[in-house]
C-alpha cells in the first residue's frame, strides 16, 4: 500500500523546495564567482594581483586601478563616446521605428505585407556579411572614423525590432482616436505626434533600452569603423587594453566593471519590460 | 470615408515607412549585395568578370571546414547548456519560494555583462599562474597540474570558450522560459495531480506542451545569436591556439580586415549566411504556420 496521499504530497513539496534551493544557491555561486573575481582583482595593487599563491580577497584594498583607468588611459573619452553613440542610437531608432510602426499599424498600402516580412528578415543578416562594404561606403563619404557612421549603423540594426515593437503597441491603441483627430481636421502626422505618440510612451521604453544596450555592448562595428583613439567606444577601449603586450589586470578589470555598470543597472531595473518586449516581438515574428 | 482620403492614405503610409526602409536598404541590403558580387569577382578584379574560384577554394579550405565544425559545435553545445540550465532554474524559480526575486536577480547577472567583458573575465579566470580557476581545481583534485594552460590546450581551449558562453547566455533563455512557465495555469497541474500523475508525467504532459512555443522561439533566437557570436571569442582566445577556437564571425572579420582578402572573405560570409538561413528555416516555417 502506498502512504496516505496528503502526507506524500507534503513530503514531495518539501523535497521540491530543498531541491529548488540547492539549485538556486549553486547557480548563484556559478553566476557570481567570475564577477566577484573581477571585483577582487580591480581592488588590488598591480603587485598583489600577481602575488603567489593567488589571494582571493585583497589584503590591502586600493582604488588605484579605478583612478588609473581615467588618468593613464583615456577611458573618460571612451565613456563619453559610448554615451553619445548609445543615447543617440536609442532616440533615433525609437523615433524612426515608431514612424514605421505607425505606418504599418494604420495604413494599407501596396507591398505592406512584403515590407513587414522584409523588416523581419533583415534581422537575420550577420554583421560580418555587410560590414566590409559598409566600411567602404563610409570611407567614400568621409564618415569613416566618425561617431556618425557608427550611429547610422546601430540605428539601422535596431530598426526592425523598433518597428515591430511599436507596431504591436500602436495596434493596441483604438483607431477611433485617429478618426476623431481626422474629423477635427488634424493631419496624419499631427495625429501621430500629438495624440498617438504620447499614449505610446510606455511602449517606447523597450525600444529605447534595446537601442541603448545594443550600441553600448557592440564590438564588431566599432572595431571595423573606428581606428583612432579619440573616437573609441568603451568596449573598443577594453578590447584594445586586453590586446596589449603587458596587461595591467587591476586596471582592465576596473574598466570592465565600470563598462558593465550601465548595462547592469538598466537590465536589472528594466528586465521585465525588456523580456516582455522580446517575447511579444518574437511571438509576433 | 471619401475615396480621396483613401487614395491619400495609401501614399501617406509609404511615407511613414520610408525612412526606416531607406536606412535598411542603404546599410544592410545594399552592402549584402556588394558582398555577394565581391564573392564572384576575381581577386583585385573589377567590373563584371564573374568567377566561382573563391567558392571552389572555400570548399577545399581546411581552415574554413574546421571553422564551420567549430561554429556548429559552439552553437549546439551553447544551446544545450543554455537550455538545460535555463529550464532547471526557471522551474526552480517558478515555485514561488521565499527569496525568489533575490535569486532571480542573482541568476540574471551574467546577462548584464557585455560579451567583450565576459571574454576578458574568463581569460583572467583561466590565467595559468594568476587566475582563480587552477587553485580552485587543485583544492578539489590535488593531483591537477599546477599551472595548467586552459586556453593554450588543444583539448580544453574550445570547451573553455563554450563554458564561458554558457555562463554568459543562459539567463536570457531562463527568463523567457520562466515567462512561459508563469503563463501555464496552476489548475492544469492540480488536475493532473488529482488524476494521479507523478512529477515526471506532469512535466511531460503539462509543462513541456505548455512551453512548446516559447522553447522553440528561445532556442531559435539563441541559435541566430550564438551563430554570430564574435566579441567573446575575440577577447577570450582570438581564435587560438592556431584556429582551434575560431568561429565564422572571427574568421570572416580577420580575412577582411586583417588579411585584406576581400573577395574570399565575402564568399565565406555568403556561405555563412546561407547556412544560417537553412538552419532557421524550420523555425520560420513553424512560426509562420502558427500565426
Amino acid at each position: 500500500m502506498s502512504p496516505a496521499p496528503a502526507g506524500s504530497a507534503r513530503l514531495e513539496r518539501r523535497l521540491d523546495a530543498v531541491g529548488a534551493y540547492s539549485l538556486l544557491v549553486l547557480s548563484a555561486l556559478f553566476a557570481l564567482f567570475p564577477v566577484a573575481w573581477m571585483l577582487s582583482t580591480s581592488l588590488k595593487s598591480e603587485a598583489e594581483a600577481f602575488a603567489l599563491p593567488v589571494r582571493w580577497i585583497p589584503q590591502r584594498p586600493t582604488l588605484q586601478a579605478y583612478v588609473d583607468m581615467w588618468t593613464l588611459k583615456p577611458f573618460g573619452i571612451y565613456f563619453w563616446n559610448s554615451l553619445v553613440v548609445s543615447g543617440v542610437t536609442a532616440l533615433l531608432s525609437t523615433a524612426i521605428g515608431a514612424l514605421a510602426g505607425y505606418g504599418f499599424s494604420r495604413f494599407q498600402f501596396r507591398w505592406r505585407t512584403a515590407l513587414l516580412g522584409g523588416f523581419l528578415a533583415t534581422q537575420m543578416i550577420s554583421g560580418v556579411l555587410v560590414i566590409g562594404p559598409y566600411f567602404q561606403i563610409l570611407a567614400a563619404v568621409e564618415l569613416y572614423n566618425t561617431l556618425t557612421g557608427l550611429i547610422i549603423a546601430y540605428v539601422t540594426i535596431c530598426l526592425p525590432f523598433a518597428a515591430w515593437m511599436s507596431k504591436g503597441y500602436f495596434d493596441s491603441i483604438p483607431k477611433e482616436l485617429d478618426e476623431a483627430g481626422l474629423v477635427d481636421g488634424a493631419s496624419r502626422l499631427q495625429i501621430f505626434l500629438r495624440i498617438i505618440l504620447p499614449i505610446a510612451v510606455p511602449g517606447t521604453v523597450a525600444t529605447l533600452l534595446f537601442g541603448f544596450l545594443l550600441a553600448w555592448q557592440d564590438l564588431l562595428w566599432a572595431l571595423c569603423l573606428i581606428s583612432i583613439d579619440e573616437k573609441r567606444t568603451v568596449t573598443l577601449g577594453v578590447a584594445f587594453t586586453v590586446g596589449e603586450f603587458i596587461i595591467q589586470w587591476p586596471m582592465l578589470t576596473a574598466a570592465s566593471l565600470i563598462a558593465s555598470l550601465p548595462t547592469i543597472i538598466l537590465y536589472l531595473f528594466l528586465q521585465r519590460f525588456y523580456v516582455e518586449g522580446l517575447a511579444r516581438g518574437a511571438v509576433k515574428g | 470615408m471619401p475615396a480621396g482620403r483613401t487614395w491619400h492614405d495609401r501614399h501617406l503610409g509609404i511615407l511613414f515607412v520610408l525612412p526606416a526602409t531607406l536606412l535598411l536598404v542603404a546599410v544592410l541590403i545594399f552592402p549584402a549585395f556588394i558582398t555577394l558580387k565581391l564573392s564572384v569577382t576575381p581577386e583585385g578584379g573589377s567590373g563584371w568578370t564573374l568567377t566561382l574560384i573563391h567558392y571552389q577554394k572555400a570548399f577545399r579550405d581546411p581552415v574554413l571546414l574546421q571553422t564551420f565544425k567549430n561554429t556548429f559545435a559552439f552553437v549546439a553545445l551553447s544551446l544545450v547548456g543554455h537550455f538545460v540550465l535555463g529550464l532547471a532554474l526557471a522551474i526552480a524559480l517558478n515555485q514561488a519560494l521565499p527569496g525568489q526575486t533575490f535569486f532571480r536577480l542573482l541568476a540574471l547577472i551574467p546577462w548584464t555583462i557585455p560579451d567583450v567583458v565576459a571574454g576578458i573575465i574568463f581569460r583572467w579566470l583561466l590565467n595559468p599562474i594568476h587566475g582563480a580557476l587552477n587553485p580552485l581545481v587543485r583544492m578539489v583534485f590535488p593531483g591537477f597540474p599546477a599551472e595548467f594552460q586552459w586556453l593554450s590546450s588543444p583539448t580544453l581551449a574550445f570547451p573553455s570558450v563554450i563554458f564561458a558562453n554558457v555562463w554568459r547566455g543562459y539567463p536570457l533563455v531562463m527568463v523567457m522560459l520562466l515567462a512561459g512557465l508563469m503563463a501555464i495555469p496552476r489548475e492544469l497541474y492540480e488536475a493532473a495531480e488529482v488524476d494521479g500523475a507523478g512529477r515526471v508525467r506532469r512535466f511531460v504532459h503539462v509543462t513541456l506542451p505548455g512551453l512548446r512555443m516559447i522553447i522553440l522561439i528561445a532556442l531559435a533566437l539563441d541559435m541566430v545569436w550564438e551563430f554570430r557570436r564574435f566579441a567573446l571569442v575575440l577577447t577570450m582566445t582570438g581564435g587560438g591556439p592556431g584556429t582551434l577556437t575560431e568561429v565564422l564571425s572571427t574568421l570572416v572579420y580577420k580575412s577582411y580586415f586583417q588579411f585584406f582578402t576581400f573577395e574570399y572573405a565575402s564568399a565565406m560570409a555568403i556561405l555563412m549566411s546561407v547556412v544560417l538561413f537553412i538552419l532557421s528555416l524550420p523555425y520560420i516555417i513553424l512560426v509562420g504556420r502558427e500565426r
